[in-house]
């Protein structure tokens, strides 16, 4: 297309420098605080970091949250996926619409939601005293459920559509060939569709995963300052003890985080494909 | 390709390219909250007044300090307006200098508590507010800070995080309660600490807390008075608590730059802000309760406001420079005992 190399990249220039002005060196050096004390390179601060209690406690709910949320949204991700992939093509359209269209709300008024629905004279809580599962409204919200459940709504499509893609491309006859063959489902799900759309998982497990760790608004609303997490906590460090260095130490575990799960769900994918 | 790389260059160029600034320009950095009233009785009227262009810079106090901090050798804002302990803070670090009051014309009208919080004449208050506790006189009576963990309140209350402007004051209150008012805390955070479970969330915007009442999640908070109105409407039967300890609350100062390049107008824009004029139109909006003694409202008014010089003598406020002092040490400790 071009007549050499240096045109393309001479195009790509004011783009390249806009970035690195304005996103890199800013990241970098904001980074980089965690890593300076007293004027020399060291990792004494993430020790420090580590050391307190609450810090080491948000750190693990943290992850565990993410996790959790990631494991069960690819369970009901893989359910919804393939049931919507054997639809006939319009209702397949109407569903992914239906699939997609939380996406298209802002997360500050579908978390606003669950506030509503989760409180005392909310919905969930009408009916578990009308059932007579308790006598007394259960409190869900600012626990660590409500989180739970908040984020996943939030990131539930995300696996989902991930997963579409991934099973349109699987072959049609996979399935009934196994099924012919004697499989059971479990079978089916573990020798056939998992294998084949391992891509798929991967992609949904990170951007779950990675939108569960770095989510901001849905733990702020929902868990409040008594489930914090490492946003909130990274938040609470910037905006009430104007302490940027803890807070470019929280930004770098959660950078670790994200890549670490990446690369951990790559790994499994390929582990899976050489067996 | 050079011609090429030129052209991106250029393009680059005029991107960065800054806007102009008028002739004669006042900065100022506020609160983000009700901006919209304070543009139609503050701003525009005394853009009229000044002929001049006044930029407007919100955000919440640690960001606006930061900044201010940041550019302090060559400051583009004029004037702030921050809590007392902010602007403690920001003296403390030479962002501000000492106003010369006697080109205030309005300073003598103002309520003793706001002439010179800070001491040197480094701030002048332009409003305050009570902090006490809302609750439904239908359900609970409260009469003491330490009423806040009564048994029927037991998952049905909500306190202020230590990192609002709300919890150092009612902490303190709390801990006056179980008699105990030293300033590290200690006793009012382990009292909060011990019935942690039984409170609904550590609130950090006050917008929060009145959702809550309103779903008739909680029935009792501690809330700045400022927030009384959206409460009032409610259709419950609310109260505002006159506990025996008395009532808390906070104040808010304008501070002037050290350096600030636009002076003159900084003065000119203090005193039209305290003037009973604009004190009066910003309490009728029911956006900052006056400091101005010279202001009269209605009785309906007043009544959503901290007004008059009994309630703003009788409010007992942190002495800032506790506030400053303590504020990590509070923090740690309220992580410690309530954060996780």
């Amino acid at each position: 297309m071009f007549q050499n190399r240096m045109e393309g990249l001479a195009l790509a220039l004011p783009a390249a420098v806009f970035a690195a002005i304005v996103f890199l060196v800013p990241v970098g050096i904001l980074l980089s605080e965690g890593f300076r004390a007293e004027g020399s390179w060291t990792l004494a601060s993430y020790a420090s970091f580590f050391e307190s209690d609450l810090n080491r406690t948000v750190f693990w709910r943290t992850l565990k949250l993410g996790a959790i949320v990631t494991a069960v949204s690819a369970v009901i991700g893989y359910a919804t996926a393939y049931s919507i992939v054997t639809l006939p093509p319009t209702a397949r359209g109407r569903m992914i619409g239906l699939v997609v269209m939380p996406l298209m709300i802002s997360p500050v008024a579908r978390t606003y939601a669950w506030i509503v629905i989760l409180g005392r004279t909310g919905f969930v809580n009408e009916t578990i005293v009308w059932l007579g599962l308790s006598d007394t409204p259960i409190r869900f919200l600012f626990t660590e459920t409500a989180v739970f459940i908040g984020l996943l709504q939030l990131f539930l499509p995300l696996m989902i559509l991930s997963l579409i893609s991934a099973l349109e491309n699987m072959p049609k006859d996979a399935v009934p060939a196994a099924r012919v063959l004697g499989a059971n489902w479990l079978q089916v799900f573990v020798k056939v569709i998992l294998p084949l759309t391992k891509e798929g998982l991967v992609i949904g497990g990170t951007l779950v995963f990675t939108g569960s760790l770095t989510a901001y608004i849905t733990p702020a609303i929902l868990g409040g300052s008594k489930v914090l997490m490492l946003e909130t906590l990274l938040y609470q460090r910037v905006t009430v003890a104007n302490d940027f260095a803890s807070a470019s130490i929280i930004a770098m575990i959660l950078m670790v985080m994200s890549f670490s799960a990446n690369l951990l769900l790559k790994r499994l994918a390929t582990a899976r494909n050489k067996r | 390709m050079f011609k090429k790389l030129m052209a991106s260059g250029v393009a680059l160029a005029a991107l960065s390219g800054a806007a102009q600034a008028a002739d004669k320009t006042l900065v100022i950095s506020v609160y983000g909250f009700a901006q919209d009233a304070f543009k139609e009785i503050v701003y525009d009227p005394f853009e009229a007044q000044c002929g001049c262009e006044l930029v407007v810079e919100t955000g919440n106090s640690v960001e606006r300090l930061a900044k201010l901090e940041a550019r302090k050798d060559d400051p583009e804002i004029d004037m702030a307006v921050m809590s007392t302990h902010d602007a403690l803070s920001a003296s403390r670090k030479g962002i501000s200098q000492s106003i010369d009051v006697s080109r205030l014309s309005n300073y003598d009208k103002l309520y003793d508590i706001a002439k010179d919080p800070l001491g040197d004449n480094l701030a002048v208050g332009y409003t305050f507010y009570a902090t006490s506790i809302a609750y439904r006189a239908d359900e609970v009576t409260i009469e003491s800070w330490a009423d806040l963990f009564q048994d029927k309140l037991k998952g049905r209350v909500a306190f202020p995080n230590v990192s609002t402007n709300q919890g150092p004051p009612a902490l303190y209150m709390v801990g006056k309660a179980i008699g105990d008012d030293s300033a590290d805390l200690k006793a009012a955070i382990a009292e909060v600490a011990k019935n942690k479970d039984d409170i609904v969330t550590f609130y950090e915007r006050s917008s929060q807390v009145a959702q809550l009442m309103q779903q008739e999640e909680i029935l009792a908070a501690p809330i700045g008075r400022f927030a009384w109105g959206a409460y009032a409407k409610m259709g419950f039967d609310m109260a505002w608590a006159t506990p025996k300890e008395g009532q808390t609350g906070g104040m808010n100062v304008m501070i002037l730059t050290k350096g600030a390049k636009n002076e003159d107008l900084a003065y000119e824009f203090m005193d039209f802000w305290l003037s009973t004029e604009v004190q009066t139109k910003l309490a009728e909006a029911l956006v900052d309760s006056p400091a101005n003694s010279e202001v009269k409202v209605s009785e309906e008014i007043a009544e959503n406001l901290t007004y008059g010089a009994e309630t703003v003598e009788s409010l007992q406020l942190l002495d800032p420079a506790v506030i400053l002092d303590n504020r990590e040490t509070w923090l740690s400790e309220w992580n410690a005992q309530i954060g996780q």
